[in-house]
């Protein structure tokens, strides 16, 4: 069934955040030279769901449209809590630059959306993707380094 | 997507809460249904007038030390009680799904709109001050001091039963009052909830009271010579007939929040995009059971492509409308809270097609997610072609029932919706300020909207009201709840 409601969204968001971040944290365990971004990464994470939830909870008053701000598929945005076994480091980076941006897009749709729906929780999903996107260099640039 | 886990379980027993303990009522007990699954979640008594009597004696009783315990003080439990709230927010909000129906979004507005009511009664050692006023003759110096009054009844609907009784409890008990809350009997778990939350927070015995039942706790309220004001949120009938009349022979204060018919008025050149879903919210969001809900639908002009355009959008919108429990994440729209209130949305359908009314979407079967009975469901419907004499464009239907009416222009707009007895929450659609600022200044509205389809003011303004739908002069919410609340005690000096 696809997502039209806030408390969904806010869900979908959650999930990907901790799916991304079990993703990161086991990347950090198989490729222990550049573990401290990843954990970095990770923790990161955590603190992107405190800041969604913060927006949602402090805004979804009975006077805006929270049942009716969306019309997303969660089957688009799936992320997976690992990278693929066996994959090589720059398989396993190619793997999160492809999540980062399934991510992004997510919270781009999402920001688009609600915008003027939904107050506080669009500007939060733009705050977020804008943060995050700063690690897609950083991935591209391990990239370069490991082929 | 999830669906959200019941925070009650079994089946729960309500108590009263008198002068500090929770007692059972020895009274009728009822059972309350869950409107979604159709399972019994709880008893709840129908308290007897002993029971409310016994509860206005200790918030009597309970009055003079509590007006004396400072208003610092006073705001010290009101930010421990708005702390627990935050605390128990999920479950607070769960319970009001479990026990309304309502989507877990709506819920948790719900719950957002009644912590907002605290956080702002804690600004009462401020908001209650007095004026002063040196030398109002020579030598002679005047001022006023804001004097709380004694013990008020608060009387809570079925379709908010969280979040409305915060409209006035904070207020009154920040200024030193204590209270009596009688919660709806078809809803009566998140009152529960909250009063525990109360007790935790640090209320003394008899501040805050809450008696379960119906008209014989009303009646004991209405008659007692103890209670000095009640607030009121329900239907037209009962608060003007009933509470505002009985309010008025008793020398009570009354604020008296009653029915609507309120009227969302779509400009052709509205935005269409951002416009569609606020009329879904409007409209069918709490399936209805809105006193703010959007009722007729009035768009204006004789651009008959924009009409043809614009209504295709709004019922094909609906009609993806998915129903089914509140817990489950995915639904847009739960049940109405009961079946005689299905019922009698279902009659103001057939009356509706009697009348004439083109039935643009059916919602007498819906489908519902789930496998739930549907009992309690009606979907989203939609009458064209309905003129304001027509019973479901003039009468309060309190379901999701959206009639739709055209006006040439924005003053005849204006007319019909100000011709209408009730005067809640009309609101305009437009692009267009022109037109925004004439609608806000003609309509006969105590809440308007200028493209907001539920004209919900926040905790710090008042809920206003017009005509049918308010009775009373001063409303909850904000400053005037403090001045409800209050009496301005003149104090005049001279020194010799």
């Amino acid at each position: 069934m696809g997502i039209s409601t806030c408390s969904g969204a806010i869900s979908l968001s959650r999930e990907m955040e901790n799916e991304s971040a079990k993703f990161y944290q086991e990347l950090s365990k198989r490729f222990e030279k550049d573990k401290e971004l990843f954990l970095t990464f990770a923790k990161e994470n955590a603190k992107y769901v405190t800041q969604i939830e913060r927006a949602y909870y402090g805004v979804i008053t009975d006077a805006i449209e929270g049942c009716f701000a969306f019309d997303l598929n969660p089957e688009d945005y799936q992320v997976k809590a690992a990278p693929s076994k066996d994959a090589s480091y720059s398989n396993a980076l190619k793997e999160a630059l492809a999540m980062e941006e399934k991510i992004l897009n997510f919270y781009g749709v999402a920001a688009e959306q609600s915008k003027h729906l939904m107050a506080d929780v669009p500007r939060n999903f733009t705050l977020v993707a804008k943060k995050r996107s700063d690690r897609v260099p950083k991935l591209k640039a391990l990239l370069d380094q490991a082929k | 997507m999830a669906i959200l886990e019941e925070p009650i379980k079994g089946i729960k027993e309500v108590k009263n809460y008198i002068n500090g303990e929770w007692v059972d009522s020895k009274g009728k007990i009822v059972d309350v249904v869950n409107p979604a699954t159709g399972k019994v979640m709880g008893k709840c008594p129908v308290s007897t007038k002993e029971e409310i009597n016994a509860a206005v004696e200790a918030a009597k009783a309970a009055f003079p030390d509590w007006r004396r315990t400072t208003p610092l003080a006073r705001t010290r439990v009101l930010f421990r009680l708005k702390a627990l709230l935050e605390e128990n927010f999920e479950e607070v909000s769960r319970i009001q799904t479990m026990e309304h129906g309502k989507c877990i979004d709506e819920s948790r507005g719900e719950t957002r709109r009644g912590i907002e009511n605290v956080e702002v009664s804690c600004g009462i050692p401020t908001l209650m001050q007095g004026y002063y006023s040196e030398d109002i003759a020579s030598g002679i110096d005047e001022w006023v001091i804001p004097s709380p009054l004694g013990v008020f009844g608060i009387i809570g609907p079925f379709n908010f039963p969280f979040m409305i009784p915060l409209w006035s409890a904070p207020y009154a008990v920040a200024t030193g009052n204590t209270i009596v809350i009688k919660p709806s009997s078809e809803v009566p778990f998140s009152q529960m909830r909250l009063a525990e939350l109360a007790e935790e927070a640090g209320f003394p015995p008899g501040v805050w009271n809450v008696v379960n039942g119906g008209r014989t706790v009303v009646d004991g309220m209405l008659e007692h010579k103890d209670i000095v004001g009640i607030t009121f949120v329900g239907s037209t009938p009962t608060g003007r007939d009933v509470i505002y009349k009985r309010c008025g022979e008793t020398g009570k204060r009354v604020i008296a929040q009653c029915g609507a018919k309120n009227f969302m008025v779509v400009m052709p050149d509205c935005n269409v995009k951002a416009t569609v879903p606020a009329m879904m919210t409007s409209f069918f969001g709490n399936a209805g059971q809105r006193c703010l809900a959007g009722a007729n639908l009035l768009v204006v002009g004789d651009d008959n492509k924009f009409y043809n355009s614009f209504m295709d959008e709004v019922a094909g919108m609906s009609s993806r409308i998915k129903i089914g429990y509140g817990l489950d994440e995915a639904i847009q729209m739960g049940p109405v809270r009961d079946k005689e209130k299905r019922d009698k949305i279902m009659g103001y359908i057939e009356i509706g097609l009697k009348e004439g009314a083109k039935l643009r979407l059916d919602g007498r079967k819906p489908k519902v997610e789930g496998g739930l009975p549907d009992t309690c469901f009606v979907g989203p419907t939609i009458f064209e072609n309905v003129t304001p004499k027509m019973r479901i464009g003039s009468e309060e239907i309190f379901g999701p029932v959206m009639s739709v009416l055209r006006a040439k222009t924005l003053d005849e707009a204006i007319q019909i919706c100000n011709d209408n007895p009730f005067g809640n929450g009309h609101a305009i659609f437009t692009q267009n300020g022109r037109s925004a600022r004439d609608f806000q200044y003609n309509i006969v509205s105590g809440n308007v909207g200028i493209n907001i389809g539920i004209v919900a003011p926040v905790a710090f303004f008042p809920f206003s009201g017009m005509k049918d739908s308010f009775f009373g002069v001063l409303h909850t919410q904000g400053q005037e709840a403090v001045r409800f609340f209050t009496e301005s005690k003149v104090i005049i000096q001279r020194w010799f």
